[in-house]
């Protein structure tokens, strides 16, 4: 499964723990200059930029609407009005593609939105209050997390029913585990620190303790997290789409399109190669970001 | 962690049928015409749906320990039966996947630790990188097209010795890339300890320090990743599944869910849940089988 691709909660901590050592204040180049200067991270920022932009500006880039049939034959080739070709409704691919991104970015968002504020209030809570509350959060979080992602999204879309909106609920909640066991790893580096112990010594309240000090600590970690996490989110709801139990027809969601094409896996091949790659480059993409965030925040990956 | 995990799972599928939006009896008779209010009462009886929920639960887990997983909502079988029949077939495909993963991934990963920093390591890190974003359902219609309809080598579905090649590569391969880049690192990490340097400065030729020294102690991490990477062949297997036509429980699954089939889709997550425990147990023992501070602790 995708969530392989993030890293372990004990590394993603180290990383963050590094990121206050002094090496960062020497760094003479602005953070996203780190980022974007590394291969990984150019071509990774580059394709997430190429994302936005046509999800924006669908309206405008799409020849035609993603829905509307028989704007060509079906099953048309590549030609000049149809630069990828038409589908088995005569809908312009390239159109579908396009507003395809919205769904695709909106799905990543929103799943990556739920486990990384229910991930944060998890792992907070558990580390700052300790004692029988962390046993009971974390014990929870780690059994969730030994029934994998996919049977927890399963599990899910079982009970709320197939659709694109409950398959964005089913893979956030399904990612909420690892988070919170990320969120909790890193917490716990910051609540062992001098400054923290000196903060509570001269009395600050929860609400600073937690808000002032731990949110913005654990906050770079829980970035590069979220952000290799919403290549596995669009990659499991993909996923779901695909087995119908996502977004319907005739949204124009990638795994969706996916599946309708293997119908016509004689007639039409090449209706499978464009979806299929536009989900592989979009979790490339995020991939490659996520990587590159989090090597710049690391002093040690750094030449 | 095991057990813990089982008894959250029958906890968790008790509860399941009652985080249903609406009446989940009448979502799991909609499809069936004909049905009157009085036969949903008495289904809802025979299910114990409205005896109070400690007592259900209770109930589930008596029925459970003898072996009974009720009857399914379409055709009234076995839950049992149903599931039994197809987990063979999944794990099958998860193993064999797991089998094609270990067996291209761990050379890869171990080459390119050798030669790190080579042109080779390299090329096989982008090819890893890019293997991780390949959606598994697409690299399955992929194969397909090429070796089963271009080709005509291998069959397009269905469930046999020879069907089970194309759905094991697109879970293997998927996760080869995964393999390797966990081998990479972690015999890269151990290729840089001091007792490699001593092996080293005692003149033992190369090959037996990579055997015995490298090799060795750097699959420990390996190993202990394997049972996570059996369960998610186990979740993967639910796309592929689908895909191939292989009969296992994800497609079950998947059609349990599309039916509203509740006893059913309980069964799936109870089994798929019991595989992935009972596995992990397996793999800790033989991870203390490879790694002696283990088996003397």
């Amino acid at each position: 499964m995708p969530s392989n691709a993030s890293p372990t909660p004990d590394t993603a901590a180290n990383s963050a723990a590094n990121t206050s050592a002094p090496v960062r204040r020497i760094a003479r180049r602005p953070f996203w200059l780190r980022v974007l200067g590394t291969v990984n991270g150019a071509i990774g920022g580059a394709i997430v930029f190429v994302l936005i932009l046509s999800a924006a500006l669908a309206g405008w880039i799409a020849p035609y609407p993603p829905a509307k049939m028989a704007v060509g034959g079906r099953f048309g080739l590549p030609q000049a009005a149809h630069p990828l070709g038409t589908d088995e409704f005569g809908r312009d691919l390239f159109s579908r593609i396009v507003f395809g991104s919205r769904l695709t970015l909106t799905i990543g968002a929103i799943a990556v939105g739920i486990s990384l504020i229910a991930g944060l209030a998890v792992g907070l809570t558990a580390a700052y209050r300790r004692g029988w509350v962390e046993t009971v959060l974390m014990r929870s979080s780690d059994v969730l997390f030994s029934f994998t992602e996919t049977l927890i999204a399963l599990a899910c879309v079982a009970v709320l029913g197939p659709s694109l909106q409950n398959a964005m609920i089913a893979v956030g909640i399904a990612g909420i585990p690892f988070y919170a066991r990320t969120c909790h790893s890193a917490a716990l580096v910051e609540v062992s620190k001098p400054y923290f112990e000196a903060s509570v010594a001269a009395g600050a309240g929860h609400a600073r303790l937690v808000f002032v000090h731990l949110l913005p600590n654990v906050f770079p970690t829980m970035v590069v997290v979220a952000t290799l996490g919403v290549s596995s989110a669009i990659l499991a709801a993909a996923g779901l789409s695909f087995l119908g139990l996502g977004a319907q027809p005739p949204d124009p969601e990638w795994g969706l399109m996916l599946s309708g094409a293997a119908h016509y896996l004689n007639r039409a091949p090449w209706l499978m190669v464009v979806p299929g790659l536009s989900i592989a480059v979009t979790v490339l993409g995020f991939n490659l970001l996520g990587d590159a965030i989090r090597s710049a925040m690391d002093p040690r990956r750094q030449g | 962690m095991g057990l813990l995990t089982i008894f959250a799972t029958t906890v968790a599928v008790t509860l399941l049928i009652h985080l249903v939006p609406g009446d989940p009896v009448q979502i799991m008779y909609a499809q069936s015409q004909g049905t009157t209010p009085e036969q949903l009462e008495a289904i809802r009886h025979s299910l114990g749906l409205d005896q109070p929920i400690v007592f259900q639960y209770l109930h589930f887990l008596g029925r459970l320990l003898h072996g009974d997983l009720g009857y399914t909502i379409r055709g009234h079988q076995a839950v049992l039966d149903v599931v039994l029949q197809r987990l063979p077939n999944t794990i099958a495909l998860a193993v064999t996947a797991l089998a094609i993963a270990v067996a291209i991934g761990l050379p890869m990963g171990f080459a390119a630790a050798y030669w790190q920093g080579s042109l080779l390591d390299a090329g096989l890190m982008i090819l890893s990188i890019g293997g991780i974003a390949i959606p598994s359902f697409w690299l399955g219609l992929m194969l397909m097209l090429f070796f089963a309809v271009d080709l005509g080598w291998l069959p397009v579905s269905g469930t046999g010795p020879l069907n089970i090649l194309l759905p094991a590569f697109t879970l293997g391969l998927s996760n080869a890339a995964i393999v390797a880049r966990m081998t990479r690192s972690s015999m890269i990490d151990v290729m840089s300890q001091d007792f490699v340097r001593t092996a080293e400065a005692k003149g033992l030729p190369r090959s037996t320090i990579l055997v015995h020294h490298v090799l060795r102690a750097g699959l420990v991490p390996v190993v202990t990743m394997l049972g996570l990477q059996f369960a998610f062949m186990m979740g993967g297997a639910v796309v592929v599944e689908n895909i191939f036509a292989w009969n296992g429980v994800g497609r079950m699954a998947v059609d349990a869910i599309f039916q509203r089939d509740y006893p059913l889709i309980q069964g799936f997550i109870l089994s798929f849940t019991v595989v992935v425990v009972f596995v992990s147990i397996l793999l800790d023992t033989v991870y203390a089988l490879i790694d002696p501070r283990i088996r003397r602790s």
